[in-house]
């Protein structure tokens, strides 16, 4: 019981995360290879608070939040008026520059030995419940002027200029609220494990994140969460592959690409409606299916 | 700053035009970022390693094997991964991620290979040091001269030959150069074959310079930087924002020791993004039709 | 329009809301995982005790990631000091099993790994990583259970809080990082070095916790380092000759690396590149196989080892492992480790953690083949256990002297 609701904790941290990413990528078609850099900023910023300025854990993570919106706002600045390539290549290198720094202000982040004795408060409970909140309102956003404005420029940034739509202002709209969501996740992650050390937060889980949104549907938010929980799940299913597991992934994805490019779901949302027509819908496949086959 | 910094700075700066080049390739004629190159570099060092180096053969066989790996990777990289998206005329999101798959499927597969050990390469050289009047490591001049010629033979390729006018044109426009005769999958597959080459090169050098391991192809971000400040896309931009990049950083390195340097030179990019995104070269910076 | 702004702000509130119940939710939260894990251990000792007739124990190392070579060569010796103990006859007439579990080299990971050996499988105890970031990942959780860790993290903050209480179940079963770090510069002095230059990884808290201690025993005999000469890098850093050009220059007699085997094969190479003729104090991992890997003459590299190769049992033993193991030193702790084990399974007997926690805590003069080993309770770490200090003699290890801790 206790490593079931362990694992589900920190799918439910995972989740927050990317949730942050669908928004960037899924609806704004742009690539974040420091997003965990964000989540790093979170954890650290708001253990920190706790642990030597003894700020109340709410606040803190408020706080935490607010900083790493601040600086992503610093990031974001001169990268989204550009190609939407150079937002990948310099939050990279953010990324590695955040590594570096966490590592080198020993005194007040433990560098490399990492933050140790933040107090362990959250719980399965909290992650569930922010989880939860932290979808519906990517949902939201996702019907909202700002999410169609999004969808609208990922296809064609140029046409969405001419239609009159900020497109500099979209983009940066769109990327601070993946850096709320994924630092709010830093939070979670920080008084879940109750220590937080400057490995793990590179880009390469970053590209984690972007993978799981790509394989259940990018333009799905319900085809992302379900990659989300697939992709995070099975590792700790299949614990004996060791090092193979990131060659299937790899290999998944790949044929995704190639063969699926809308990945697992496609365009197909969870709403009322569409769960109503989802009888109807697998009857029509199948016949289809049955035809096909005739 | 002294005389044996900037020599230092050179020496890195030159394997940093390798990385550079070879991604600035790719981006040029597909117009996207190839993030698969960092673990097409380890991946064809450790090919190299595995083949030619470790039953004593020198660095000349090393680095063709390297070479000839590199070409291998990047031709399946193209035909998986790139051949049916493009086709498709899917949207450019699907290059990403399917470079960035590609990179972690190279990865893996190496470190089912070899685990997390690390590799060293048999010194190739028989000594360590040239003494021209200021110490000069033997393999950082080697690999200097290497670099160069290595990149003056591909100027001369893009810029003299038949090919190199087909790939400029293809890079220029896909379509209309496929109207005008040229095969446009030919070119596209013989871009990736020479930027696989040079990541090759690059891949045996790191791996002389900090021993083989799988997670080298990591370093590929300063290549990236220096595409960033010479110009997304253009080839002499990255060249000389390579070696800027190489200078500057170990200088920075050499003042402000490790850790901040990094994120000094983060910093320079961005500064360099806000005063002149275009880069050195003057490249097209926002998104086209 | 404006429903879903009232839903967007309700939606605000909730988030607020839980973060504001965090105190009390998570203090229920934690309470759960401790009474879970009174069950299984006394579940365990029936299970134990009954018809099976084994005794399970966890093995909890790195055998993917970074840092994998030392998790594969702890396992290795572990599993040899098992099968011998089963030759013999197992503990108390019972066979013993080990099941390794990977953290592979990530903090969540091992996290998810110890709650599975602990709670899942129900091991007896766990055979710990020597890597100070998975033990302080764990530590906070294993104070939930009754599974003492048995491991080789140096740095003591990975065994005690900062007020001195000491995390229960933690153990560190090889000498601290001060001792190896005090060892270090004792042999340096002895040896009639004078100055001195440090390059260390910051981005690497092994490296880290051993600088101090070697400056520090060097300030008591008034040799100080100037701040030029302590060089750091991280995993970004590319030139190590740029780093290494001004304790050159300085031309120390000695420079001090407490750096991973690969980076220090990378410094060895830069320092030969520049011309350096001083010696390179190195800590554990310039013993074999960096000779190996390293290729070249290495009679300037002086290390620190846990153990004797002119002792004829280790001898013979490390050269049966030797091209099987990548760190050998590692091995022969993995074995020692489960030696104590048995001896401490054995006294406390198979029905009683806590009894088990303090027989472990209580272990005293130990003989292993790393050194006679006695746990200090107030520490959780050896005390006074003594190392070796060795050189090459051109690529061949040569034991130089034995130093008391």
């Amino acid at each position: 019981m206790a490593l079931v609701s362990n694992v589900l904790t920190q799918i439910f941290i995972t989740l927050i995360a990317v949730a942050g990413v669908y928004v960037l990528t899924g609806l704004t078609g742009m690539f974040s290879l420091g997003q965990a850099a964000f989540m790093a900023i979170g954890a650290y910023a708001s253990g920190l608070l706790v642990l030597r300025l003894h700020v109340p854990i709410p606040l803190a993570m408020l706080l935490a939040v607010v900083l790493a919106v601040a600086v992503g706002y610093l990031i974001g600045y001169p990268v989204v008026r550009l190609r939407r390539d150079y937002i990948s290549l310099v939050t990279l290198g953010f990324g590695e520059a955040i590594a570096a720094l966490l590592n080198r202000m020993t005194t007040l982040t433990g560098g490399a030995s990492g933050l140790t004795g933040i107090p362990r408060t959250v719980g399965l409970g909290i992650t569930a419940v922010s989880a939860a909140a932290a979808l519906t309102l990517v949902a939201l956003f996702k019907t909202s002027k700002y999410g169609r404005q999004c969808i609208a420029l990922r296809g064609d940034e140029l046409a969405a200029k001419a239609m009159g739509i900020d497109i500099t202002r979209v983009k940066m709209i769109a990327f601070l609220i993946s850096v709320a969501l994924t630092s709010y996740s830093g939070c979670l992650y920080a008084f879940y494990m109750s220590y937080v050390d400057p490995t793990g937060f590179g880009w390469k889980r970053s590209a984690d994140w972007v993978i799981m949104v790509f394989f259940g549907g990018v333009n799905s938010l319900t085809g992302s969460t379900l990659g989300a929980l697939i992709l995070s799940a099975l590792p700790q299913m299949l614990r004996e592959l060791l090092n193979f597991r990131y060659v299937i992934y790899a290999v998944l994805v790949l044929l995704i690409i190639n063969f699926r490019p809308s990945g697992l779901l496609g365009e197909w949302e969870l709403t009322p409606a569409n769960l109503r027509a989802l009888p109807g819908g697998i009857k029509r496949a199948l016949s289809r299916k049955r035809r096909g086959a005739e | 700053m002294s005389l044996q910094i900037l020599i230092n700075g050179l020496a890195t700066g030159s394997i940093y035009a390798l990385i550079a080049t070879g991604f600035a390739l790719i981006f040029n004629v597909l117009k996207f970022s190839n993030f698969s190159h960092g673990a097409t570099m380890t991946a064809a060092a450790f090919t190299a390693f595995f083949l030619v180096s470790q039953k004593g053969m020198g660095l000349v066989p090393t680095l063709l094997a390297a070479g000839a790996a590199g070409a291998c990777i990047a031709l399946f990289g193209e035909f998986v991964g790139f051949r049916r998206i493009l086709k498709n005329h899917s949207s450019a999101t699907y290059f990403f991620v399917s470079s960035i798959t590609l990179g972690t499927l190279y990865e893996g597969l190496v470190t089912i290979r070899v685990g997390s050990n690390f590799f060293n390469f048999p010194s190739f050289f028989e000594t360590p040091t040239l003494d021209l009047g200021i110490i000069i490591s033997t393999s950082d001049a080697i690999m200097f001269l290497i670099s160069i010629a290595a990149l003056l033979i591909l100027g001369y390729i893009i810029q003299k030959t038949r090919l190199g006018r087909a790939l400029r044109a293809v890079s220029f426009d896909r379509d209309t150069a496929q109207l005008m005769g040229i095969d446009s999958t030919r070119i596209i597959q013989l871009t990736f074959v020479i930027s696989g080459v040079l990541a090759g090169f690059a891949g045996v050098f790191l791996g002389i310079k900090y021993t083989l391991y799988p997670t080298l192809g990591s370093l590929v971000v300063k290549g990236f930087i220096a595409s960033v400040i010479g110009g997304l896309g253009s080839l002499p931009g990255a060249i000389i924002g390579a070696f800027l990049l190489g200078v500057v950083e170990t200088g920075l390195l050499s003042v402000l020791g490790s850790g901040y340097s990094t994120i000094a030179t983060f910093a320079i990019m961005l500064v360099f993004l806000l005063l002149r995104p275009q880069g050195i070269a003057g490249s097209n910076v926002q998104e086209k039709a | 329009m404006k429903m879903k702004k009232l839903l967007a702000l309700m939606l605000a509130a909730v988030m607020a809301l839980s973060l504001a119940a965090c105190g009390d939710s998570g203090s229920k939260e934690s309470a759960a995982p401790s009474q879970s894990g009174g069950s299984p251990s006394s579940e365990a000792p029936s299970q134990g005790g009954g018809e099976g007739g084994e005794i399970l124990i966890g093995c909890l190392q790195d055998i993917t990631g970074p840092t994998s070579a030392l998790g594969m060569s702890v396992q290795a010796g572990a599993q040899a000091a098992v099968d011998e103990i089963n030759a013999n006859g197992g503990i108390d007439g019972k066979t013993v099993v080990m099941k390794t579990y990977d953290t592979k080299g990530d903090v969540t990971e091992a996290v998810n790994a110890y709650i599975t050996a602990v709670t899942v499988d129900k091991v007896k105890l766990i055979v710990g990583p020597p890597v100070a970031n998975i033990a302080n990942a764990i530590k906070e959780t294993s104070e939930s259970y009754d599974v003492p860790v048995m491991g080789f993290a140096l740095d003591p903050a990975c065994q005690m809080r900062e007020d001195g209480s000491v995390y229960k179940n933690m153990f560190c079963f090889q000498p601290s990082a001060t001792t190896q770090g005090q060892i270090m510069a004792a042999f340096a002095l002895k040896n009639g070095m004078k100055t001195f230059g440090v390059i260390y990884n910051q981005e690497n808290a092994y490296s880290v916790s051993l600088l101090a201690p070697f400056t520090d025993e060097l300030a008591k005999s008034g040799i100080t380092i100037d701040n030029s000469l302590v060089v750091a890098y991280g995993a970004a850093d590319t030139d190590y000759k740029t780093l290494l050009q001004p304790l050159v220059s300085a031309n120390v007699d000695g420079i001090y690396c407490p750096n991973y085997t690969q980076q220090l094969v990378a410094i060895a190479t830069a320092a030969k590149e520049l011309g350096y003729q001083g010696k390179l104090i190195c800590g554990l991992d310039a013993a074999p196989s960096f000779n190996t890997t390293y290729g070249g003459d290495c009679s300037n590299v002086y290390y620190i080892n846990n153990i004797n190769t002119e002792d004829a049992t280790t001898a013979e033993m490390a050269a049966a492992v030797e091209d099987k193991v990548s760190a050998v030193n590692k091995y022969f702790l993995g074995y020692d480790v489960v030696m104590i084990a048995k001896q401490c399974l054995e006294e406390a007997g198979l029905e009683d953690n806590a009894a088990l926690v303090s027989a472990i805590e209580n272990v005293k003069d130990f003989k292993g083949l790393t050194g006679t080993l006695t746990i200090d309770p107030a520490t959780h770490m050896p005390d006074g256990m003594g190392m070796f200090m060795y050189t090459y003699e051109n690529q061949t290890p040569v034991m130089l002297e034995e130093f008391a801790g």
